[in-house]
């Protein structure tokens, strides 16, 4: 034990000698340059089922812009952790390819870790669960409904004729047809921007299940398209998009699902 | 961690199997697909979490079909409405005829989408076909307008030519 705190103490003894030898006494006592207080209120909507007879509430928090990552998932994460614990929201890879922290912010559905925090002090940001969603607390939507929808598609390849030998093959122009469909990482940020999909979630697939539905009618090595696009045949399931656009507007990675539901429309009308 | 799953997902099935032996009218209610917790205000959803969401019998007339005749009828009415313009109603009173049809056509596709969208009749079971029969009469009410207005009358293009200039 002894022999340890020896141990501990020599090279203390040793920083301690080499900054008596520093050429300015200044240097010593200097302090850290410190960043100016930038503070940003930040209204978020909290509700908690444990006391289902309170209603929802906006809450406010204020934070030290300076002392916080660029992101408003650093904003969120930054409240949680010092400020109230209380606070639920889903989070995961920050770096938007999760599509786990997909909210309402500042009346636009986005990813919170791809929104850069407005350094404009002056205005609040309101942060909301994803519209017109069942919420489980706070900020986390209930996506129950939306990962049925995207079951229904089947997503995955099917395929009753496989090549006899080795992979399917697939020429550069057919793979291409997957390009700004595949990226979707159901986010729900569309879905849940969609008027349609709002008054008739039941009813209407929406934007993201619609996309994805597409991407494998558009997949060359599928065998089951037309049995795909025979489903949509109806009222609701397709034909409740009226082409607002919200979806594609609010995409947080830049993709198009109403030129994929375009497609669909037009492949299902050449039928 | 894994066995709260494994609960959670036999329970209700557990529940199901049990209430065979039950009279009739208490196994209609607990064995219907439904094995998710209803919350007061929550989601109702058909069948259980892991199953997917089910689609309507397919149907052209609804589907491709609808939307292609929409789609056509609306592109259609752009030359109508200019060849309208170029020409009179009273020299060509065909024309006149196709463009007050589709008019009201056109409107008829818009307003039953609205009803669609807001008043569907799985939500709401008298007002929705209601509302559709409403709009279907005076669809029907519109037209025979529009045909007694043409044949009878000065006719849809010079109405709103003199409309225009008045």
């Amino acid at each position: 034990m002894q022999s340890l705190l020896a141990a501990r103490r020599v090279p203390q003894a040793l920083a301690l000698s080499r900054r008596s030898f520093a050429s300015s006494a200044s240097r010593f006592q200097a302090e850290p340059t410190q960043k100016p207080v930038l503070l940003k209120e930040f209204k978020i909507y909290r509700w908690n089922p444990d006391e289902p007879a309170n209603k929802p509430t906006l809450q406010s928090y204020t934070i030290d812009l300076n002392q916080t990552g660029p992101m408003i998932l650093d904003a969120l994460i930054k409240i949680k952790n010092e400020i109230d614990p209380t606070l639920t929201f889903r989070r995961s890879c920050r770096e938007g390819i999760c599509g786990s922290c997909a909210m309402n912010i500042d009346g636009q559905n986005t990813l919170a870790c791809l929104c850069r925090i407005d350094r404009d002090t002056k205005s609040d940001s309101k942060i909301y669960p994803l519209p017109h969603m069942y919420v489980v607390k706070d900020l986390v939507p209930d996506l129950t409904l939306f990962y049925k929808q995207y079951k229904s598609i089947q997503p995955y390849l099917q395929n009753d004729n496989p090549p006899a030998q080795g992979e399917f093959l697939q020429s550069p122009e057919e793979r291409k047809k997957l390009d700004g469909l595949y990226e979707c990482i159901l986010c729900a940020c569309c879905s849940t921007s969609c008027p349609s999909y709002w008054w008739n979630q039941d009813e209407y697939l929406g934007p993201a299940t619609l996309m994805q539905a597409y991407r494998w009618i558009a997949d060359s090595r599928d065998g089951y398209g037309a049995e795909r696009k025979e489903k949509l045949q109806n009222e609701m399931s397709l034909y409740r998009c009226h082409t607002i656009f919200n979806c594609s507007k609010t995409c947080p990675k830049g993709l198009n699902p109403a030129a994929a539901i375009a497609k669909i429309k037009l492949e299902l009308a050449a039928d | 961690m894994n066995t709260s799953i494994l609960l959670r997902s036999t329970l209700p099935r557990a529940l199901a199997q049990r209430a065979v032996v039950r009279p009739a009218v208490v196994q209609a209610r607990t064995a219907s697909t439904n094995t998710t917790t209803y919350v007061p205000g929550g989601p109702i959803y058909k069948g259980t979490v892991n199953d997917p969401t089910d689609f309507p019998t397919p149907s052209r007339t609804h589907g491709s079909h609808h939307w292609a005749f929409e789609r056509l009828l609306s592109a259609g009415l752009v030359p109508l409405t200019v060849a309208a313009f170029a020409t009179s109603g009273t020299n060509y009173p065909i024309l006149d005829g196709i463009l007050g049809v589709s008019l009201v056509m056109h409107s008829h596709i818009g307003f039953d989408s609205c009803l669609v969208d807001y008043v569907h009749k799985r939500k709401f079971p008298i007002l929705g076909p209601l509302s559709t029969w409403t709009l279907r009469s005076a669809t029907v009410a519109a037209l025979v307008g529009i045909y007694q207005f043409n044949t009878n009358d000065i006719g849809l293009t010079e109405l709103i030519a003199k409309v225009w200039m008045a």
